[in-house]
């Protein structure tokens, strides 16, 4: 099973890439969980057509009882993925990360990869690992590896930089592992040079080269990622490619 | 508002089920909480510390520490008093703050371990759930780590599994069966986890056949079963009749390689009697109750043990509780005597103090009632005239 968590600053695409990325191992015959772990609950909305899906956070706070099944706080979108949103606390108020947490036992509980038996589960992370609830995603047991996604701009390469040293901090652990870089570009001034810069220092592959796309935002105006919306264009090239690299390193690296 | 309770105490956590779990097993127990909770878990839900030692600490978790993480400075205690206590074994268990803070038990128990050279087990408990969760859990992993295969007993070798003050007190009770199944001609293996060491129960794979007396030894039960081919019985023997039906079904788990419940009551005929507490105690004592229409609720997590039907209730929950009561109207209840405030108009409590639910509240009266002691104690024969007792 490929167990991937997506970090990144916050806008700077984690999402787009995600669920781009989940379109694209759909596309390729596998069997894919995207679980949005950010209160904004807006990481799978475009695999679902636009209609978001109702968060776990959502079903707890106006249920008395856990839900009894996977179904009740998913829905299942393109290519068959299965999407789900922790959600998270009203704004200024809570513990965003302690939802996460909740979230994750829940889908133990509901013993979602037994009953799913997914061949991907991709993770996207709101921003910074800023506390224990946002290391949840990368503990034993979910994802394996990392991928960090950010531009040439200044402040993404410093939250990438931020989380790498996080992840790094659990070394000790059996935790994931941060895999690789997702440039994503914004046509900044020396793009390529600055995050290939921070990629040799941090000792990490660019494992994909994401154009700024007008077909992205065109898309997603529609709900849809570019797999579903523009297969042909070259973001969506990207990803899929992307998607193969990381096929062919798990079938590499199996026993 | 569901599960909370307005007048009748909530039952021990789970902190404290593994804590009692591991009393006497030689192990050292970390309770990854604010300082000054020692007292909960290692007395107030313990009665064993007045003449018996135990290595249970608390890590005195303070504010900052919940705030910035230091997972680091858990770990160095622990590894720093393991140093000194050198114990046969490291449990860490958590609290509600580390619940909210998002610690990782496995991940800290693996440094610790690495760190110490001794095995260290993260227990998952987060203080809100109850005694039965947390000691089951305990149980299950000293199973798994210690219990190696090893030749058979000579005659029926049993373990009693889910032995604990919090459903027994220390009334004398779990040594009574351990006489009763002497009596009864079985040898006595091990005994999760009272009057045993370490080093009995690593035995237990020598027994061929367990006895259950809580809803606390079933997880061990289902394991040394899955693993070992041991066959388990549930029941406590109270009462003539209901140990002779339990100790038949211990020989016949033997003979058929079958686990028997027979705590799991049927009813009979006569006076209503509600039975409240732990699943197999209560159900034994429901199933010991013949000649009364018996009916068994249980507060308590059953690890399934217990249908939902006529004769047995799930109600964990206060307000459910009351309704079951209310619906069932029984002439007597068999209960802890906190009980008392939410029964029925009418209903005659008899008192069965259950220290995980109101401590040492009523420590010196919590029964032993093996084999003939329950026939003697003048229960059903009251029941049975309707007094008052």
């Amino acid at each position: 099973m490929i167990k991937v968590a997506i970090y990144g600053k916050g806008g700077i695409g984690k999402s787009t890439c995600t669920a781009n990325l989940a379109a694209a191992f759909a596309t390729l015959g596998k069997r894919v969980i995207q679980i949005g772990c950010d209160p904004k609950a807006d990481s799978t909305i475009n695999l679902l057509g636009g209609t978001p899906v109702t968060p776990v956070m959502d079903y707890l706070r106006t249920h008395d009882d856990d839900p009894d099944t996977v179904e009740a706080i998913s829905e299942t979108g393109f290519g068959g993925i299965l999407c789900i949103e922790t959600g998270g606390p009203t704004p200024g108020l809570g513990c965003a990360g302690r939802g996460i947490i909740t979230t994750f036992n829940l889908l133990e509980q509901l013993e979602l990869f037994e009953q799913h038996q997914p061949d991907v589960v991709l993770y996207d992370v709101l921003g910074d690992v800023v506390c224990g609830g946002f290391a949840a995603p990368i503990r034993e047991g979910y994802a394996e590896h990392v991928l960090i996604v950010t531009s040439g701009e200044k402040m993404a390469l410093y939250a990438a930089n931020n989380i790498r040293n996080a992840v790094n901090n659990f070394a000790d652990r059996s935790y994931a592992k941060v895999r690789g870089v997702i440039m994503n570009r914004r046509n900044v001034e020396g793009e390529e040079e600055k995050v290939r810069a921070f990629a040799d220092s941090a000792g990490l592959e660019i494992v994909a080269d994401i154009p700024r796309s007008d077909d992205i935002i065109r898309c997603e105006d529609m709900g849809k990622t570019v797999i579903e919306g523009a297969p042909d264009c070259e973001a969506a090239k990207r990803f899929l490619a992307l998607a193969q690299k990381l096929i062919d390193e798990e079938t590499t690296s199996a026993p | 508002m569901k599960n909370v309770s307005r007048i009748i105490p909530c039952y021990a956590a789970d902190t404290a089920g593994v804590c009692s779990a591991l009393y006497e097993l030689g192990g050292m127990t970390v309770v990854h909480d604010a300082s000054g909770c020692n007292s909960t878990y290692a007395t107030h839900d313990e009665p064993r510390w007045v003449d018996m030692q135990s290595m249970i600490y608390i890590s005195a978790l303070t504010e900052l520490d919940a705030i910035m993480g230091d997972d680091e400075k858990f770990i160095a205690d622990v590894t720093a008093a393991a140093h000194d206590q050198q114990p046969a074994f490291i449990t860490i268990c958590g609290s509600p703050m580390p619940m909210m803070t998002g610690f990782d038990f496995d991940a800290a128990a693996a440094e610790i371990e690495a760190r110490t050279g001794i095995r260290t087990l993260a227990m998952h408990t987060n203080g809100t759930r109850s005694y039965v969760e947390g000691a089951s859990e305990a149980f299950g992993a000293i199973v798994r780590e210690y219990v190696k295969d090893q030749p058979k007993a000579d005659g029926i070798g049993v373990n009693i599994l889910g032995a604990t003050p919090l459903d027994f007190g220390i009334s004398g009770a779990v040594e009574s069966i351990r006489q009763w199944l002497a009596d009864c001609g079985f040898t006595m293996v091990s005994c999760f986890a009272m009057g045993d060491s370490l080093t009995d129960i690593a035995r237990a794979a020598a027994a061929r056949v367990n006895l259950v007396i809580s809803a606390s030894g079933l997880a061990a039960a289902q394991y040394l079963k899955e693993t070992f081919g041991i066959p388990y019985v549930c029941g406590v023997p109270v009462g003539t009749f209901f140990s002779g039906i339990l100790a038949n079904a211990l020989r016949l788990a033997v003979q058929k390689d079958a686990d028997l419940k027979p705590c799991i009551h049927r009813g009979f005929r006569g006076r209503k009697v509600a039975v409240i507490g732990d699943a197999v105690y209560a159900g034994s004592l429901a199933t010991a109750l013949i000649s009364c229409d018996a009916r068994v609720i249980c507060p308590l997590p059953d690890g399934g043990l217990l249908p939902e039907d006529t004769f047995n209730s799930h109600a964990a929950a206060e307000e459910d509780i009351e309704a079951v009561l209310a619906a069932w109207q029984p002439e007597f209840v068999l209960a802890d005597p906190l009980y008392q405030a939410i029964l029925p108009a009418g209903a005659k409590l008899i008192p069965f103090p259950h220290y995980a639910f109101s401590g040492r509240c009523f420590d010196k009266t919590i029964p032993d009632w093996t084999a003939a002691k329950f026939d003697a104690c003048g229960i059903k024969k009251q029941i049975m005239n309707g007094e008052t007792l």
